[in-house]
């Protein structure tokens, strides 16, 4: 279960390679057999001493506190408002590819730098190969944001060739890229962040830092979806706009409730401490 | 259990159509039409009793009948030769101006020369109200015959659009007229065989707003100086469409309004020129349009049509033009009828305009009235059968007047006794010589006459459009009941399943807390029937349902690979299930032996599939209303060289056929009967490319009769072999293992599991067998270009059930069977039907036929529009096949219960949830804008959808039932009896 052994693409979903066994399905795996573990929502932190790397590093980890969630999405923050402070009002209606290419422009180092600063395992990962893997991470996530939206409706016409790009590039960075930086290819994690019972059952800080704006994006995008079909001709009803306005919108109010989330979470935490 | 949730379904369903035929008989009344055409019997007195229809006076030549309708009405035509000019979409507000005052001056001085005719009291003008939906066929029709017709009249008539009722131009062509028609082609629609000479123009482009009159006006110099004519329709549609580009306020507006005028002064001053006056001129509009330049709703400025009369009999030697003199569109038919010597068409509803009449006696006006009368009583007589002038006259005569009558009835009795009563003491009075008195007496007999008329009218046509408010509310209340009856139904069957699982399978990682994929579907479906509400949504539904059905499978994709990650998780989740699955019948043979690994990339695949089939079918129909026009597969297509559609349709024939034979493979029965269903299979794959390439031969010729032989045979061999499947796959199973498996059955569970594997695999045959002949079916039937979406959409049900056999515990079975109906009504987009009636393919509905029958053409159509949604429910027998059915229990009716139950209640409850909350919708729109061309068709839609849902639902429990019951009944007898094995071998 080391980064080398599968990519964080392979990891997520690889349409590419259906036929591959993941490594941890097979009966006689190397690493994961060891011991029998409980399905993760239930008992996550006996899920976590499964692979033993990790479990060095929690001693670290643990620490991130509301307050550097916070601080490391009001960097984000920031690189979204340089970007639409650079483009204008309008921008994105006016010339969406430019709007959407400045955005990416200046979210990318912000993003890759904070979450590799903020990587889990410092310790065995220095921060420029934190920081590599956000960079494989991008196209991939880019790709798979992609294929989602062309599956759900997307133009595909070669005008719109541009703009699906620069907007799957946003929303790789929005969704993808956080978590490649922080988590690399460990498993476990990234089943967190595809999972929802996070919002339900305690879990460790990070996810909540990742998930909830990650999430808070595509569910702004796939609402934001939403008015194109009405026949109200407006110029923002075209793709991509509107679901960028919707994917922004989500995943800014994702990153508010982040550290709220992180803080009830410790709260609960000391409660049963106590 | 079984027996409640089937008793409260039944009720459910019952209640459901309960409430649906009592909403289609209050929002759509299918009002009493009379048939046939007025003759000489309308110019006497309608007799007491039943209105008899069979008595044909024999048809007598043209001339002769003018004589004698000239004979009978006692008073001379007022006009030989007419010209009828419509002008599509024109307000009557733009020329006579609203409540009294003259129209701005910008129009004013936009129609010079009509407005002069105006003022100098040459002509007439009517705000003649026009009935919804106003758009101009309903509404030419209503002109015509002065009947206003239901909304579902549409969607009778849907294979002829020719007007079969009582109408003013046969009428006139009856007695002789020649008649002309120049502009809309709609009237050629309706009347395709009585224009001497006709030049149709096509309202397609609707941005070409001088071409599309330029061509009717270009034939007017000509037409004007011909003299063989005696009715000319001349409709303009320009002035519409600069309204649907523009609005009221268009630039272009008076432009054209100036081009209209042009046109009146053209057309009056050649009938000037013929110096006997015989010639009138009417400049109608069909409809208005809102400040937007749309029409179809019940707005007044929609409503605010336009009738105006140029001739002689209306000049007067003073008038107020500006007055809001208000009429009915419908008011023309008899004035027409009665200006040219016609008897009034039978199901008119419309009343005489006095104006129109000025130059004719007293006695006269009398006349055309009581001929109005008459016409009008046969209509309500049809409508109240007991109704009867005479016993009225009687009954009245002596007691003098009622001043309060009571019903309906006594109403109308009184009034028509009192108009006859004073039509006759005026006739008395007629020789008379005080002028006075006998002015006195006309003046009330007219008043008299009118006071019934308007009644009469007003009454009638709210019989055709007044909508019970109670009756729909009653309806209403009615689905929603059945709809709680099937919550019910299907909560119970969730109290019932939690039970057992708690008793069975505790091992299960199914836990109890809502997963993404069952909350995505309880959202998806609020959304959906919030969308219901917007008429955009419901003129683009097919976004709805596509984007619902992606997200529901892209869901599945990341539950798959959230399972893929769990790793070590997946595999105990796997062991258990093989365990499970030991022993068990499992029809895809090959996924028995899978590693898990294998098995989860067979599971990606197939999602992956379904969503690449699914965004390869949105794509080949653009779809909806507003943007149709955008480019999409199709219309590449069908630009395309023909041999290129033909070849793809020759592929999906054959793709097809491939599958079932894989699928036959699969089976591991190999009996004499599922070799035959191959053959028959194969056989009917054959008919139907010998189909389309024999229709690529003959493409010049529509209907040729080896075609239809071809489509016959196929029709023939496809149910024979369909039926023989259907009875004789419980028949060949259980006695499979019995052979192989000897060893084990030494006691009496293997007996128990070879049922299982019985029911397990006929289903399978049958299922499959449904699938694929309805897929060579709907090849056969559908437009060439529909080939290649329709193979995709059966690649999506196959993928969907191999991907939800592949792992029975990653997705609760109601999200299984509702994600299936998903991909039926996104495949039912795909296949390019949208929500207006325009879209549904008639052409195929005549393969095969070679008489034109109703009810045939109409199952093809219903077969053709539903081919997507029937195609899944087929596809659900498959996958009942698939479930998991070997329990220690084995009682068939347990069995029946597992299979079958969620697969039945889930897709009427969803039909039903849909049905009922557009039913409320409708009835809050009734008065919205679009609610006839809208949301009214999209209500057919949904009926039939609920249909579909029987029909659909129906299949599936009868083929499990029957199922169930042979085999229970062979299970019975002797367990494994001799004939078993001779029937397999």
């Amino acid at each position: 279960m080391r980064e080398a052994a599968s990519p964080p693409g392979g990891s997520a979903s690889n349409p590419s390679r259906p036929h591959q066994p993941p490594p941890g399905a097979s009966e006689d795996r190397p690493a994961g057999g060891r011991s029998r573990v409980t399905p993760p929502q239930l008992q996550p932190q006996r899920a976590c001493l499964n692979v033993p790397n990790r479990s060095r590093a929690m001693a670290s980890v643990t620490e991130i506190s509301a307050f550097t969630a916070a601080a490391a999405h009001v960097l984000c923050f920031a690189g979204l408002a340089a970007a639409h402070s650079l483009a204008g009002r309008g921008a994105l209606v006016s010339d969406p590819a430019r709007a959407l290419r400045l955005l990416v422009v200046c979210e990318a180092p912000v993003v890759i730098a904070v979450f590799s600063y903020l990587r889990r395992d410092p310790k065995s990962c220095s921060f420029f190969k934190a920081a590599a893997r956000g960079l494989i991470g991008l196209p991939v996530g880019a790709f798979l944001n992609a294929f989602g939206a062309i599956v759900l409706g997307a133009p595909v016409g070669i005008k719109y060739w541009m703009v699906t790009i620069y907007w799957s590039l946003l929303m790789s960075l929005f969704t993808f890229v956080p978590a490649a930086c922080v988590f690399g290819a460990s498993k476990i994690d990234w089943q967190n962040v595809l999972s929802h019972s996070i919002y339900f059952t305690p879990t460790e800080v990070e996810n909540y830092m990742i998930s909830a704006p990650c999430h808070g994006a595509v569910l702004g995008a796939w609402l934001g979806a939403w008015p194109m079909p009405l026949d109200w001709e407006r110029p923002w009803q075209e793709w991509p706009i509107c679901v960028t306005y919707g994917a922004v919108a989500g995943h800014l109010v994702g990153m508010a409730m982040s550290p709220v989330l992180i803080a009830v979470h410790k709260r609960r935490v000391r409660a049963k401490a106590d | 259990m079984g027996a409640a949730v089937a008793g409260w379904t039944v009720a459910a369903v019952l209640l459901q159509v309960a409430g649906l035929s009592l909403f289609l008989y209050g929002f759509f009344p299918v009002k009493p039409t009379l048939r046939g055409f007025s003759g000489p019997e309308s110019y006497r007195m309608p007799s007491c009793g039943p209105v008899s229809a069979g008595e044909q006076e024999p048809a007598l030549p043209p001339d002769q009948l003018r004589s004698l309708y000239r004979e009978l009405a006692e008073m001379p035509p007022v006009y030989d030769r007419l010209v009828l000019m419509v002008i599509d979409g024109l307000p009557a507000e733009f020329v006579l101006g609203k409540g009294g005052k003259p129209p701005s001056k910008e129009l004013m001085e936009s129609m010079p020369y009509t407005q002069s005719l105006l003022a100098g009291c040459q002509a007439a003008g009517y705000h003649a109200k026009a009935a919804p939906p106003t758009v101009t066929m309903p509404r030419l029709k209503a002109m015509v015959s002065g009947a206003i017709g239901g909304f579902l009249d549409v969607a009778f008539n849907f294979n002829t659009q020719a007007f079969l009722e009582d109408n003013l131009l046969d009428q006139l062509h009856m007695i002789g007229h020649k008649l002309v028609m120049l502009g809309d082609d709609t009237w050629i629609k309706l009347f395709p065989t009585l224009f001497a000479r006709q030049d149709g123009v096509s309202s397609f482009y609707v941005r070409d707003t001088v071409e599309v009159d330029f061509n009717v006006s270009r034939h007017l110099e000509f037409e004007l100086a011909a003299k063989d004519w005696s009715v000319l329709v001349l409709h303009y549609l320009g002035l519409d469409h600069v309204g649907h580009i523009g609005g009221r306020r268009s630039v272009l507006m008076t432009q054209k309004m100036k081009e209209m005028d042009d046109v009146i002064r053209k057309v009056h001053s050649a009938s000037l020129q013929d110096n006997l006056e015989r010639t009138l001129l009417v400049v109608v509009s069909d409809h208005g349009m809102t400040e937007g330049g749309n029409h179809g709703g019940s707005s007044y400025e929609e409503t605010d049509s336009l009738a105006l009369f140029i001739g002689h009999s209306v000049e007067r030697p003073h008038c107020s033009p500006y007055d809001q003199n208000e009429a009915l569109q419908v008011d023309l038919a008899p004035t027409l009828a009665l200006l040219f010597g016609i008897p009034i068409p039978k199901n008119n509803i419309g009343v005489l305009l006095p104006e129109v009449f000025n130059s004719l006696t007293d006695n006269q006006k009398l006349r055309t009235l009581e001929l109005n009368s008459w016409q009008i009583l046969r209509l309500l007589q049809a409508q109240m059968p007991a109704f009867c002038l005479e016993d009225c006259i009687n009954w009245e005569g002596g007691l003098g007047i009622v001043v309060h009558p009571e019903s309906t009835e006594k109403k109308f009795c009184h009034l028509l006794s009192k108009a006859f009563v004073s039509h006759q003491s005026s006739r008395l009075h007629q020789g008379s010589n005080f002028m006075s008195a006998e002015a006195q007496y006309v003046g009330t007999s007219v008043e008299n006459y009118y006071g019934f008329l308007r009644y009469a009218s007003e009454w009638l046509s709210h019989r055709a459009t007044d909508k019970p408010f109670y009756l729909l509310i009653s309806a209403i209340l009615l689905m929603i009941m059945s709809c709680l009856f099937l919550m019910g139904a299907v909560s119970r069957l969730f109290k019932g399943q939690s039970l057992s699982q708690t008793d069975l399978l505790t091992e299960s990682y199914l836990d109890q807390r809502w997963h993404l994929d069952e909350v995505f579907i309880l959202t998806g479906i609020l959304l959906y029937v919030i969308s219901l509400g917007s008429s955009s949504f419901v003129e683009e539904e097919q976004y709805t349902w596509n984007f619902l059905t992606s997200t529901l499978y892209l869901i599945f994709l990341i539950k798959t690979v959230q399972a893929m990650l769990k790793g070590s998780n997946s595999v105990l989740v796997h062991r258990a299930e093989e365990k499970r699955f030991d022993g068990n019948n499992f029809s895809y043979a090959s996924s028995y032996e899978l590693t898990p690994g294998k098995r989860d990339g067979y599971k990606l695949c197939t999602i992956l599939i379904v969503l690449v089939a699914g965004r390869v079918i949105r794509a080949w129909h653009q779809g909806g209303i507003n943007w149709v026009h955008f480019p999409d597969i199709s219309k590449l297509l069908a630009q395309a060289d023909s041999s290129i559609v033909k070849s793809l349709q020759t592929v999906s024939v054959l793709a097809v056929v491939a599958l079932y034979s894989v699928s036959l493979m699969l089976l591991r029965a190999r009996s004499k009967v599922v070799i035959g269903v191959w053959l028959s299979h194969i056989y009917c794959g054959l008919l139907v490319l010998l189909h389309i390439w024999e229709n690529q031969i003959n493409t010049s010729l529509p209907i040729n009769h080896s075609t239809t032989s071809i489509a016959r045979l196929f029709y023939g061999t496809a149910s024979v072999s369909i039926s023989a499947t259907i009875l004789a796959s419980p028949w060949i199973f259980p006695a499979y293992y019995t052979e192989t498996k000897p060893a084990s059955s030494s006691d009496s569970n293997p007996v128990k599991d070879i049922d299982s594997h019985g029911i397990s695999d006929s289903v399978f045959l049958t299922g499959m067998t449904y699938t694929v002949f309805w897929c060579l079916l709907q090849l056969l039937l559908q437009q060439p270009i529909n080939a290649i979406p329709l193979l995709l959409i059966f690649l999506q049900t196959v993928s969907s059930i191999a991907h939800f056999s592949l792992d029975k515990t990653l997705h609760k079975q109601w999200v299984q069977v509702i994600a299936m109906q998903f991909l039926g009504m996104a495949g039912h987009f795909g296949l390019g039907n949208t929500n207006s009636l325009a879209s549904i393919d008639v052409a195929g509905a005549f393969i095969g036929i070679s008489s034109y029958s109703t009810v045939l053409s109409g199952v093809l159509m219903f077969i053709i529009t539903y081919g997507s949604p029937l195609m899944l429910y087929l596809g659900m027998v498959v996958y009942i096949s698939m479930k998991d059915i070997s329990t220690p229990q084995q009682l068939w009716s347990y069995v029946l219960d597992k299979m079958i139950t969620m697969p039945c209640l889930l897709p009427l409850l969803i039909n039903s949830v849909a049905l009922t909350s557009y039913t409320i919708v409708l009835l809050l729109m009734r008065n919205h804008l679009f609610v006839w061309s809208v949301f009214s068709p999209k209500y057919l839609y949904v009926c039939a959808a609920t249909v579909c849902t029987y029909v659909g639902v129906f299949l599936i429990a009868t083929t499990a039932v029957y199922t169930c019951a042979v085999l229970t009944f062979r299970a019975r007898g002797t367990g494994m009896s001799p004939i078993d094995r001779i029937m397999v071998y």
